[in-house]
């Protein structure tokens, strides 16, 4: 390496210290604390037990944890797929021209500007047991009384925290899928078209393996975002057993500070599950992709 | 082999005219060409003959029958994109397959017709590749095979010529003639490049502005325009306003020219005369008074390796004179420029 080579090498070194600074001192040192704490290192609350794994036996022993992390899975795979599903239809129509296309570029990203809370609210205003839907249920005598409306929110079946994540992802996989299609253009499409395929072959033989790069990082940051969220699952949530944020929220939340050890660990178990399913998804992607000649 | 007849054919983008009133009458097996400048409609016609468009008005009929309604996918054409619109996850023969296998063709049928035209277009050793490691000249004949394996019955090619470097076009030319001609299937192929559309069309239809302004031969086209516009395009530069004479006989400020007998003009008209550069004979010595040919003097050369380009400054006009370079003048010499009566053309003036 020449003398010159050395000194860009290091300039370029210095120009990446301030995102790794970021990164390792913000990113990995929480995460380091945090998996030390679920160890049972935490001398600031006079707790030092490490290596002990105790927490992290308490809370899988238990059959509650279990449905726990099932309930966030479920929530957060479902609201997932849905929003891919209608993120990918609505990036698909605005491709082609429409009348009035132009207003519905700018309408459909709405949501991706409010905030996750006024989306909670809308939830609890529409879809709620007193709310808009079930009045105009009733005011247009489909029920005697809004309180025969069928329960959306507060049930473990989690409507309400579905269509929440569902309103406010949609457009987001909407904007990764579009930008995909209009980098690819229609013409491999028309090819397929012209060669005999149907819609529905040109769909998945052509369009989706080419839209897939878009797919997979958008569904990868909405599912990251949705087994970690406590937000929605808290307000519109069936309550006891939780989703794992919730779990970990309360732990953190009681009055016995002690507690947040097992909160702890209940973050690492979220953390370490979101993981093995995110990395498990690119692995079968990256396999995919090199199967499609892409390296 | 397939007739096409575009029956007074309108396309209209919202307030945007493409096409206007197009017919266009395309024999069976004939090879032909649209040909215009970027804008002109070519492509907006070739993608309704393909069924990518409808038409707004009029009919497109293939051996008679109106297919103006019919889906893309049910009037057995094959397009050949500018960009090759080549599949990116598929291997070689996978692209190739493709079309057989969305029409549901039984897998041992596939594989010999895939075997067959990746032998034709000499792509059998690229066969498990993928488009990203294809040559330009190589994706171009994985396009032609994938479309050629459906055996449609008309080829449409979008500019097929343009991405590639100047030998590969050489190369593919002739390749695209020669399986045309083997095959006889009807083609159209789209080109701003009218060099291209000479080599390889049996008849061009140049359209200007969504019309039609001449749909003949190649020959007929470059020597015998129609009007300005299309002479201009086929790349005409001496174009001298004039007047007839007598029947045979032009005035122009270059000096009088002989040109064939006008049957539909007489003397006193106003023409323009079109004096192709290549047709002129340029000769040293001077005119004798009151013979044929012009006394004029080199003004500049362009050397294009076989040909030379010269700009001849002659009665205060200038003149461009090809010749072969087999021989050079020099700038500055003095020339004498005669051109045979039957290579004069005459245009509404």
């Amino acid at each position: 390496m020449t003398a010159r080579e050395r000194r860009t090498r290091i300039l370029q070194m210095l120009q990446l210290v301030p995102i790794l600074s970021v990164l390792v001192i913000l990113f990995g040192g929480a995460l380091v604390m945090a998996l030390l704490q679920s160890l049972g290192f935490a001398p600031w609350f006079g707790i030092n037990t490490f290596p002990d794994f105790s927490y992290f036996g308490s809370l899988w022993g238990s059959k509650i944890f279990w449905v726990s992390l099932w309930l966030t899975l479920y929530y957060a795979t479902v609201s997932t797929f849905l929003a891919l599903v209608f993120g990918t239809m609505l990036a698909l129509a605005l491709i082609k021209a429409f009348p009035g296309k132009w207003l519905y570029k700018y309408v459909y990203k709405l949501p991706l500007m409010i905030p996750y809370t006024v989306g909670i609210a809308l939830a609890v205003i529409m879809l709620s047991s007193g709310g808009v839907l079930s009045r105009f249920a009733a005011f247009a005598g489909l029920i005697d009384d809004p309180g025969q409306f069928p329960q959306i929110l507060k049930t473990h079946y989690g409507w309400g925290i579905i269509a929440v994540y569902v309103w406010k992802q949609t457009p987001f996989i909407t904007l990764a899928v579009y930008a995909v299609l209009l980098g690819i253009g229609r013409e491999t499409e028309e090819a397929a078209a012209i060669l005999g395929a149907r819609r529905g072959a040109i769909f998945f033989r052509v369009t989706l393996p080419q839209i897939l790069p878009g797919i997979v990082s958008s569904t990868l940051i909405c599912f990251a975002f949705n087994v970690g969220a406590f937000e929605a699952p808290f307000i519109l949530g069936g309550g006891f057993p939780d989703t794992l944020p919730v779990v970990a929220w309360r732990y953190f939340n009681d009055a016995d500070y002690t507690l947040q050890l097992q909160g702890m660990a209940t973050v690492v178990s979220i953390g370490i599950v979101a993981g093995v399913i995110l990395f498990a998804y690119l692995w079968v992607y990256r396999r995919y992709e090199r199967r499609m000649g892409r390296h | 082999m397939t007739q096409v007849q575009l029956n007074s054919v309108r396309k209209q983008f919202g307030h945007f005219v493409a096409i206007e009133n197009l017919d266009l009458d395309i024999a069976s097996g004939e090879l032909v060409a649209l040909l215009g400048p970027s804008g002109c409609g070519k492509t907006t016609t070739l993608r309704m003959i393909s069924g990518l468009e409808r038409p707004s008005n009029g009919a497109i009929l293939f051996d008679g029958k109106d297919v103006s309604e019919q889906a893309v996918q049910d009037r057995n054409v094959g397009m050949v994109f500018q960009r090759f619109a080549l599949f990116p996850h598929m291997t070689v023969e996978k692209n190739v397959a493709f079309g057989p296998s969305v029409r549901g063709a039984p897998k041992a049928e596939i594989a010999r017709k895939l075997d067959e035209i990746l032998e034709v277009v000499q792509l059998t050793p690229f066969r498990t590749r993928f488009p990203a490691q294809l040559s330009g000249g190589q994706m171009q004949r994985v396009a032609v095979a994938r479309t050629l394996i459906t055996e449609p019955s008309i080829l449409m090619m979008d500019e097929p010529l343009a991405n590639l470097d100047t030998k590969l076009r050489v190369e593919m030319r002739r390749f695209i003639r020669d399986l045309q001609q083997q095959l006889g299937i009807t083609t159209i192929f789209v080109t701003h490049d009218q060099i291209e559309a000479m080599e390889l069309a049996d008849r061009v239809a140049v359209i200007f502005d969504g019309r039609l302004a001449q749909f003949d031969t190649p020959e007929h086209i470059y020597r015998y325009p129609r009007s300005l516009d299309v002479a201009d395009f086929m790349g005409a530069t001496n174009i001298y306003p004039g007047r007839l004479l007598s029947r045979n006989r032009v005035g122009t400020a270059l000096g009088e020219i002989a040109c064939p007998h006008q049957n539909d003009r007489s003397a006193g008209d106003s023409v323009r005369v079109l004096l192709r550069a290549e047709a002129l004979d340029m000769s040293t010595g001077s005119v004798e008074s009151g013979g044929p040919g012009f006394q004029g003097r080199i003004k500049a050369r362009d050397f294009f390796g076989a040909s030379v380009t010269y700009r001849v400054a002659c009665n205060g006009q200038e003149i461009d004179v090809t010749e072969n370079a087999r021989r050079m003048r020099d700038v500055g010499d003095d020339v004498r420029l005669e051109i045979a009566p039957e290579q004069v053309w005459l245009l509404n003036g």
